[in-house]
Parts: C-alpha cells; structure tokens; sequence
C-alpha cells in the first residue's frame, strides 16, 4: 500500500497522537479528505490544505508518496 | 473636545488648535497622510525642519471600541523619500486619545544640539530639556522617565539609532507593563523625531475624561456586533490568541514562500525550530505569558510575552515579522538568540523587519556568516557603539547593501521586504512593489487569499487576479488604519459579512451622523490618494513600482516560480487616483 505522509499544525497536532507527523498507508484513490476523516479530525477544523507544497482541496486524489499538510485557520504577519 | 497640539521646535512654542474642518472627522492614517500632503513640501530633506513628525490615535481610538489603539506616526520617510505611516501597537494611542488628543505635530528643528522631552497631560503639553536622557537605551530612559513621572505614564521615545538620525530608527511606544516592545517601526520615523532633537514624550493621562460618542447607543450596538464577530472567527478567537502571529512560520514555509537566506530559497530546514507551535511551548514551560495584550481593549490578544532559560524576561512576542528576519533570513534557527536580538532592536530603536534584512543582507555581502546568531548580536553591538559599521546596520538593507557592492536586495522604494517571498505569493509582491509605503505586508495583506483562504482563494502562483487582490486590499487597510483598529481584525472583517457594517455603525454613533460602507471604502481611497500624490511630487514614477531585477530572474525553489504579473497591470493598482 503506498504510504503517506501527513503534517499536522498548530492546534491539529493534538490528532497526531501528540506528534507533528504521521505516517500512513492509504489505497490507491484516496482523496485528502477521507485520509482527515481517518485521522478523526472534524472537517470543520481544517482551513487550509497542502500536498506537495501546493493548495489542495478535500478530494484531491492521492497517488503515495506525497507530504500533505493540514491546518487550521491560520494568520499574523 | 479634539485638540492638535503643534510643536515647534524651532522657538520651542507650542499650540493647541481646534482640528480645521477637513481634518475634523479624519484620525490615524487618514490624518497624518492628509496633514503631510497638505503642509510638508515633498522634495524637502526627511531630517530637514520642513519635514512633521505626526502623531494620531485612530477615529475609534479611546471610545473603547475592541481592538482600536493603533496609533499613526507620519512623516516623509528617510528610508524611501516619500510619505510614510507608521503603525505601532502599545499604550499611546489610548493615552493621547483619554487627553482628546486628535494629533501631536512635531515642526521645525533647534538650532542647537540640546534634547528635550515633551511632557503631556491634562493641562497641556510642555517642552523641556531632556537632562540625563539623551545616550540611554529605551529601556532604561523609559525607568528613569518612570522613576520621576510615576507608573501611569506612557512613553514614546527614540534609541540611539535615532539619535543618530539612521534611517531604521523606530519611535518605541510602551505597552501595558510599562516596556518599550511597541514600535512605530518602518520607515525610519525615529530619525524624523531625533531630527527635531526629541529624545521622548511623555504622556501621563491621569484626570483626562475620555471623549464620549455622539450617539452612544448607535456605538454600542455597533461595538457589541464587532466583538461578536471578533468572537466568532476561529483566527481572531483561538490561533492568534493561543498561538501568536509566529503561528504563521510553518504554513508560509510549506507554501514555499518562506524567504531564507536572503531570498534565495522559499523553504528553511530550521523552521520547524522557530515556528509558532515551539514558541508557544517554550514560552509556556519557562513561565512566559501567552494571550497578552498590547494595549487595553485588544480582545485578541497575539502578543506573549518570552522569558530565557531562568525564567527572566527577555522581550515580547516576539512576532512572526521579526523571528523571520532574524531567523530563517538569516539562515538562524536559535530562537533564544532571535528573542536577544528582538529585544536589542527594541532597545536601539530599531525596525526589526529592516534590521533582520540588513543582517541577511551582510551575510550576502559575506559581512559575517549566514546562520551564525553570535556574529549578527554582534552587528547589533556595533549600532550600540555608533560605529561607523554600526551605522550602516541601522541604515537598513539597502544602503548596507549598496555600501558593500551587492546585488540581490530585496528592498522596494528603499524599504526592506517582509516575511513573503513574493514570487510564491505574487499577490503580496503587488503590494509591495505598488504600495505608497515600500514594501510593506500590511499595506495590502494579499496573503489571505493567496494562502489563508481568508476573503476567498486566489491561487498564490497565478499572476492573474492578483491586481484587483491588492487593490481592494490596499483601499480597505487604508480605512482600518484611519480607524486606529487593529489590522486582525480584517480576518474577521473579510470572512464575516456583519464586522464591516459593525464598524461603520461605530464611527456613525462617534461621530453623530450616519458613516456607511461607502464612506470607509471613500475614505480608504481618498488617504491612498494622498499618499500617490505625495510621492509623485517627491519624484516617484511607475519605475519605482517594480520588484528589484532577481525576483524576476531567479526562479525560487520549491516552485521554481518567478515574479511575473506584467508591469502595464502594476500600473492599474492606483487606476482610482486621477
């Protein structure tokens, strides 16, 4: 099964088992939202999401192999 | 009752006036741009007598609005040549407005070398000779300006960066404890201030009976809908307050827009070590504070307050802004030695976003090593010093950069680039090659969309869309700064369609007659309008709206992406200004 990678951030982290990182084996197919759904984490929580780097939105279809990022809503500057 | 103070300081007189008609209902940024375009020539020299130092709280400053004690500092810059606000958080706002101080106008400048002080309060305000002042630290000018005043006071003063007239030179405005950690930073308004031999002011609000609003029950319902909105939006209700402005470090980075090295690289291996998420753990673990205020009134509350290893204070924050400059600009990942150098730049005076570019751009010019924390405190000590090297420090990145032959300065208008690597969040490059203050994040926060998913999503790699972004952007912040609110409170504002009538409906009960979405939007555009006009008569063309050459030449890893929204587009950012 491919395997992902997926960093949690701020206060999403406490979904990672208190690590800012976890490794997962998804099926082919999966989209970025049923992998937040896995790892019990309330849609309403998230605000922003990344794969490789880029914008992604909930049904981006992972391949394996890519670094998913998840956030809450985020701001300063 | 609205009263400007004028200060001159060519006679050492001063006078109260009666605001004229077209500044009446203007505050902050609307007031000091609006002043200065009126009254200061805009080819004159920035440290020449010609030149104001003006200082204004906000319209909803003092009317205990959530999140209104901005304060406004304006002159024509040093650092870029043309008009400038500077925006500072702190105590100063709310003590200038408890007096119904609409503006303190600093004019002309001694003949003599001597410093003085102003000191404010009920009965007026008076000059008087700084004795025993000039020299100092602001940290230790604002204990002995307590000692004789008493705790109540709050300070705005210079470090010796202004003193020496350097062009980084912030004006340190105290906050709730009394600190100097609040800075009207950018643009080298404490050089306009040491111009005019002004070492601080004192203000002490004691016996002043706050300004009431004209229609207090209009402001009140407006003001209980603004903290709802406030309350209701997960930013500006739990990530700012929990986690502080630095929570912005890992997402800019996964973005790839986390400008490292000097701009050479969108993404720093240390980040992690920086981020908001350890600050916060830090903090926490060495009996720091997280959740603090600024100022009184700020339900936000993103300011910390950061200990060492002993549990002493060091400084505040310290912010997103500063631990990046300091930080992965640098190629420094010790936030320990960040937070020391937070609290020299404090401490000299010193615009913290200018200061930690000039440090990355020393380590360009091969100054002292990229990564190496000892080495830039050791740079800082040189400005303490005055030495001659000290000096260019506090000059900013591009008169340091010019000195030493170096090409890559990410500079605009001559001021330092913040914390946004503009070709992976081309909206914000908008906004600084367009904005009327140098390249300045907030002038026209486009972030939001390009990256937060604040105020819709326009794709941060697309040069499309990103002129109307920063257009709109740019219009509106200019209405929250003449507001004296805080800039957070645009997350809200752009996410929740009550916060902006909100406000307007407490600028209708301050002023006593109705102030619509159309009259902030004016507003907005009229300051704008001010600000073109003021930098085209100082000698601005749209040659000076541009990115510096490597941000369209150099492709920036991990995207690879260059600076591309085409120069006639840029053109159309100020298409409202005739």
């Amino acid at each position: 099964m491919p395997r992902i990678r997926v960093n949690l951030y701020a206060s999403l982290r406490r979904y990672g088992g208190g690590s800012p990182t976890v490794e997962m084996d998804i099926a082919p197919g999966t989209t970025v939202g049923q992998l937040l759904d896995e790892l019990r984490i309330p849609s309403g929580e998230t605000r922003i999401l990344f794969v490789n780097h880029r914008a992604a939105a909930p049904d981006h279809t992972l391949t394996g192999g890519e670094r998913v990022a998840v956030f809450p809503a985020i701001g300063g500057g | 009752m609205s009263l400007i103070y004028r200060v001159n300081m060519t006679d050492l007189s001063v006078r109260a006036e009666s605001p004229p008609a077209e500044y009446a209902e203007r505050g902050g940024r609307a007031l000091t741009s609006a002043l200065l375009a009126a009254e200061v020539p805009p080819t004159c020299h920035p440290l020449a007598a010609e030149n104001k130092l003006v200082i204004a709280p906000g319209i909803l400053t003092g009317t205990g609005a959530p999140c209104s004690g901005r304060l406004s500092v304006g002159a024509k810059s040093p650092l870029t040549g043309g008009i400038k606000e500077s925006n500072s958080g702190g105590m100063g706002a709310l003590a200038l407005s408890a007096l119904g101080i609409q503006a303190v106008v600093l004019e002309g400048k001694p003949r003599d070398d001597t410093w003085y002080r102003l000191v404010v309060n009920a009965d007026g305000l008076r000059i008087e000779p700084a004795d025993g002042l000039a020299g100092l630290g602001n940290y230790d000018a604002v204990a002995r300006l307590r000692e004789e005043f008493g705790e109540k006071i709050v300070c705005l003063g210079i470090g010796p960066a202004g003193e020496m007239a350097c062009a980084a030179a912030s004006v340190a405005v105290t906050d709730i404890e009394g600190r100097p950690t609040r800075h009207a930073g950018r643009g080298g308004m404490g050089a306009v201030m040491g111009s005019k031999r002004v070492k601080a002011m004192v203000v002490d609000p004691t016996g002043a009976r706050r300004p009431q609003p004209a229609d207090p029950d209009r402001f009140k319902a407006g003001a209980k809908q603004f903290q709802a909105s406030l309350n209701g939006h997960p930013l500006t209700s739990q990530t700012l307050p929990t986690y502080g402005t630095n929570i912005l470090a890992n997402v800019i980075n996964e973005a790839g827009a986390y400008p490292t090295r000097n701009f050479r690289v969108g993404q720093f291996e240390g980040a992690e070590a920086i981020s908001g998420e350890r600050q916060h753990d830090v903090i926490l673990k060495r009996g720091g504070k997280i959740e603090h205020a600024c100022h009184r009134g700020c339900t936000i509350r993103c300011s910390r307050i950061y200990h060492d290893q002993n549990g002493q204070f060091v400084t505040k924050g310290p912010e997103y802004e500063t631990i990046w400059a300091h930080g992965a600009d640098c190629g420094i990942d010790d936030l320990d030695a960040i937070a020391q150098m937070d609290r020299m730049d404090d401490d000299l005076g010193l615009d913290t976003i200018e200061i930690g570019a000039t440090l990355a751009v020393a380590m360009e010019a091969g100054v002292i090593p990229f990564g190496d924390a000892q080495a830039a405190l050791g740079l800082l000590r040189e400005v303490q010093r005055r030495t001659p090297l000290g000096r260019l420090v506090a000059s900013g990145a591009a008169v340091l950069g010019k000195a030493y032959g170096v090409v890559r300065i990410p500079t605009v208008k001559g001021q330092a680039m913040p914390a946004y690597d503009p070709r992976a969040i081309k909206g914000i490059g908008v906004t600084y090659a367009t904005s009327t203050m140098g390249a300045d994040h907030t002038a026209g926060y486009a972030v939001t969309a390009n990256v937060l998913g604040v105020g819709g999503r326009v794709d941060p790699l697309c040069p499309e869309g990103q002129v109307d972004l920063s257009r709109n952007l740019q219009i509106a912040t200019a209405a929250v700064d003449a507001m004296g609110l805080c800039l957070f409170v645009a997350f809200a504002v752009l996410d929740d369609e009550h916060a902006l009538p909100a406000i307007c409906q407490m600028v209708s009960g301050v002023h006593g007659r109705e102030f619509t979405g159309d009259d902030f939007l004016a507003l907005g555009k009229a300051t704008l309008a001010h600000e073109r006009r003021f930098n085209a008569a100082a000698g601005f063309t749209a040659a000076d709206d541009r990115l510096p050459g490597f941000f369209h030449q150099e492709p920036l890893p991990p995207h690879d992406a260059v600076f591309d929204v085409p120069d006639a587009e840029l053109d159309q950012v100020f298409n409202f200004v005739r």
